[in-house]
């Protein structure tokens, strides 16, 4: 029998390792079964929401047909719909609304609302195929590594082998790398059944085993180096669970207290409260007050300034333009801290290859906090496209047209998803 | 009992002499400490900042000038969820579920600005709490300092000789026990100093007593499982993979799994979908701003007959503020149902995924802790439903005022007369119809009923763990 033939044999008669590679295999295969299943509802959510939100504004327009009253009552659903690869890393979609309906008063009072899900779920976290892959592998190969020299040391075998195979290190090495290969594939089948499945592109699915494989080959230089230490078993065993305790839950946490720590964001609760302020405030402000902000940024209908009546709704969409305005540098700040934030995490997590991984996968599935920014940013361009839509009709005073609402602006998940 | 201490008091000694499991205990110590140090703070500040925007918030409404008073009804309020003290040990469900709200007429906002959207994002756990390392981390402690107490004496073939001086199965059972439970009394002298500042704080001594109970009955499984396992192994490198792989399951694999059961089996459709259902419902009620609502044409028609009056002009109260009234009135009766029917939807959730709790201690004793601390989904819920209560009494309120303090033309001309608009203007004393608010924990004796499910799965756990010992040490094979 050549070495490697060997090698698959004696792995195949290891019953703890049988074992353990049948836990990968079912660990990650129920991730993955549990990802696309969670991916199907949230599509089945978003096409549900989708229906019932053209009842609903062909009801509001029906009970409004004005321009002032269509803007008010017609909520826009809004969605960003997972990716094909996004049943691998849920990622972000639990905490960062991933659907919200908005309407076209000021937006900072609207865009924090979160429809989420259960919160004691949410602590819990969800059972993904990145979670199996940066917290549950590692353990897998300290497992299946932990006792390979010390095993045999411990049998009296070890000299005898290290002596008579053509060279010890190589039998150390193919040992190993069979069982990191078996593990590999026991971890990566049900993925590529899952993408497949999904329709993932081939491309996605390459890159997501790649990392999957470096991954592995970081823990296996780990268990390799502390292996080459004379410890017992047990010893390597305590002494690699610790390593995977540092690496795995000690350094994130770390990262993310000195990140929080290090970039304070202002507190979200002042953003609303600075909007509310200013929206309630213009009600007893004289109209100029409201008006002459809002023509600096819209200075093109600066020649309808003439407000006559007490309540009139382009004064009313102005106030709440300005309401924004006001809360904009908050609102800035807010988005920019979590944006450095999140470049921060992204430098430092190089310190933690289990929080790197993690990322990986979401940046791949656009789960991650940038995909949920992204989105945000998406909701605010829509939201700007429905006030530069209605503006000509309120300031210039046009009648209310059905041909012209239904011109109104749609919004379109991003189409690259 | 002499025999029982000195074989406990022999395996400490051992743990002594060892270095890998005095730097096993070091760093689980430290990991304690910090973790407590720094839940403790932040805990301690997020209490003090959010007692202070409360008040802040109250002042700012009361502060608001004279103005038309359903203005102060849109203008709205905010309540804010101060932390309970014991929330220093565990915070729970607050970093997930935002922990202010704003309240405004005529609907019910959800809770805003969860820290974990904002925080830094590392995959893999959240935040390290005093609570997360002990469900988490201390187990493995015992597992790599106590898998060999048994197995190790049967490899070193020194079970023989302590079997034939008649030192009895059960007696060395206990005794390698108590040599774990010293550990763990030792490990929760952190818990019991933070139960001691809770108390401080204002918390009842007994929910701190049984905090730190339970913590103490979860480790008294993990060590009852070490030692069990310990005595049936032939290796010990085999009782340490076994006991690996029980924490892999328990922690990590099972109460993710509970969740992924919880959220197939029992539907609980998100707010937004939900909130379709409801818009068709409250379309039948009519819109409270408008008074010409041929919903309210009933109303009219009682409410002239009751005065004997010809038209609403004659009334003498303003009809608008009583369509307010009634309309506000009605739609939170719709607007309950609705977050009742979820909040129920939820907590049915929380408790199937709860039952899993017969497969994994560690989902028992999380449970039980948020219980037992007051950060759990029931007191989560329990802020959302006095939170809407008093958003409907700060606008009943202000409506009330609205119908009996404006007159009925001013009202309707107030935006076209602006004469009219400055006569519906009622004076700020009128802002004090809000009731301070203040969330205080929940009786002890309801946070002991919402922990007794889990709290029993424990004790099954234990009374299991222990009598399979005893028995299986009754007869020790050497």
């Amino acid at each position: 029998m050549t070495g490697p033939l060997r090698e698959l044999w004696f792995l195949w008669k290891d019953r703890a390792a049988r074992i353990w590679l049948a836990v990968a295999f079912l660990a990650a295969s129920a991730a993955v079964i549990l990802g696309l299943g969670e991916v199907s509802s949230q599509r089945a959510t978003i096409e549900r929401l989708i229906e019932a939100d053209q009842i609903e504004s062909a009801i509001a327009l029906e009970e409004h047909p004005d321009w002032g009253g269509a803007a008010y009552y017609t909520f826009h659903l809004t969605y960003d719909p997972p990716s094909d690869f996004a049943f691998a890393a849920l990622g972000q979609r639990d905490a960062s609304p991933w659907k919200h309906r908005i309407r076209m008063l000021a937006l900072e009072g609207q865009i924090y609302e979160t429809d989420a899900s259960n919160p004691e779920f949410a602590l819990i976290g969800r059972f993904d195929f990145a979670f199996v892959i940066a917290m549950i592998a590692p353990l897998l190969i300290i497992l299946l590594l932990h006792d390979l020299r010390a095993g045999e040391r411990a049998n009296g075998r070890y000299e005898l082998l290290s002596a008579t195979s053509s060279g010890g290190r190589q039998l150390w090495m193919s040992r190993a790398a069979c069982r990191v290969c078996a593990l590999a594939i026991a971890l990566l089948v049900p993925l590529w059944v899952g993408g497949v499945l999904s329709g993932a592109a081939l491309g996605t699915l390459l890159i997501a085993s790649l990392f999957v494989l470096l991954y592995l080959v970081f823990w296996w230089a780990i268990a390799a180096w502390i292996n080459t230490r004379s410890w017992t078993s047990t010893v390597n065993l305590t002494a690699l669970i610790g390593a995977w305790l540092l690496i795995a839950v000690v350094v994130p946490s770390a990262i993310r207290s000195g990140v929080d720590a290090a970039v304070p964001v202002p507190d979200g609760g002042d953003i609303v409260l600075t909007q509310r302020e200013a929206v309630n405030d213009a009600w007893d402000l004289p109209k100029e007050a409201t008006m002459a902000p809002f023509f600096e940024r819209h200075p093109e209908w600066a020649d309808y300034a003439e407000i006559v009546r007490p309540f009139e709704w382009k004064w009313y969409y102005a106030f709440q333009q300005v309401g924004d305005q006001t809360a904009e540098p908050l609102s800035l700040a807010y988005r920019e801290g979590r944006a450095r934030r999140e470049r921060l995490a992204s430098a430092l997590s190089w310190f933690s290859p289990p929080a790197k991984v993690e990322r990986v996968f979401q940046s791949i599935a656009r789960t991650d906090s940038a995909a949920a920014a992204a989105y945000e940013t998406r909701v605010r361009d829509f939201h700007a496209s429905l006030r530069a839509y209605y503006y000509p009709y309120l300031f210039q005073g046009s009648p209310f047209e059905t041909e012209a609402i239904v011109e109104r602006p749609e919004f379109a998940a991003s189409s690259d998803s | 009992m002499t025999q029982v201490f000195s074989i406990a008091a022999a395996e400490w000694q051992l743990w002594l002499r060892s270095r890998v499991a005095l730097f096993a205990l070091l760093t689980v110590s430290v990991l304690l400490v910090v973790a407590s140090i720094l839940t403790a703070t932040r805990m301690a500040d997020e209490r003090h900042q959010r007692l202070h925007q409360q008040e802040a918030a109250e002042e700012t409404f009361l502060a608001q000038p004279a103005r038309h008073p359903h203005r102060m009804v849109h203008y709205g309020h905010y309540v804010f969820r101060t932390p309970t003290p014991l929330a220093i040990i565990d915070p729970g469900v607050d970093a997930v579920t935002g922990q202010s709200i704003f309240l405004e007429g005529h609907r019910q906002n959800t809770a805003m600005f969860a820290d974990t959207r904002a925080s830094a994002n590392l995959g893999g756990f959240r935040a390290l709490s005093p609570a997360f390392v002990y469900q988490v981390f201390v187990p493995l402690l015992l597992i790599a300092l106590g898998h060999g107490v048994f197995v190790r004496e049967r490899e070193a073939r020194t079970l023989a000789p302590l079997l034939a001086q008649g030192v009895s199965g059960n007696t060395l059972y206990l005794g390698k026990m108590l040599s774990l439970l010293g550990l763990s009394a030792v490990l929760l002298s952190p818990l019991a100093v933070l139960a001691v500042i809770a108390t401080a704080f204002g918390e009842t001594a007994a929910t701190g007593v049984a905090l730190t109970g339970t913590y103490a009955v979860y480790l008294l499984i993990w060590s009852a499982l070490v030692v069990l396992l310990s005595a049936l192994t032939k290796s010990r490198g085999l009782a340490l993979g076994l006991l690996v792989f029980v924490w892999l399951a328990w922690v990590l694999v099972i109460p993710r799994i509970a969740v992924a059961s919880a959220s197939a089996s029992v539907s609980a459709p998100g707010k937004l979908e939900t909130d379709f259902q409801m818009y068709a419902d409250l379309r039948e009620l009519g819109d409270g701003h408008n008074a010409a609502d041929p919903a309210f044409a009933e109303l009219r028609a009682n409410l002239l007959a009751e005065y004997d009056v010809a038209s609403v002009e004659d009334l003498p109260v303003n009809f608008r503020g009583i369509v307010a009234q009634t309309a506000e009135a009605d739609l939170t009766a719709v607007l309950n149902d609705y977050a009742e029917r979820r909040m129920t939807a939820e907590a049915e959730q929380a408790r199937h995924a709860s039952t899993f709790g017969w497969l994994s201690p560690s989902l028992a004793i999380a449970s039980s802790s948020r219980s037992l601390a007051g950060v759990d989904l029931n007191t989560h819920h329990r802020f959302l439903r006095e939170a809407e209560a008093v958003r409907f009494d700060f606008v009943q309120g202000l409506n009330e005022v609205h119908a009996e303090q404006l007159d009925y033309s001013d009202d309707i001309n107030r935006s076209s007369d602006p004469e009219a608009e400055r006569r519906t203007r009622v004076s700020p004393e009128n802002w004090a119809v809000l009731d301070n608010f203040e969330f205080e924990p929940a009786p002890a004796k309801d946070r002991f009923a919402a922990s007794s499910t889990a709290t029993s799965m424990l004790m099954v756990w234990l009374i299991g763990l222990v009598a399979a010992g005893l028995f299986s040490t009754r007869v020790m094979k050497p």
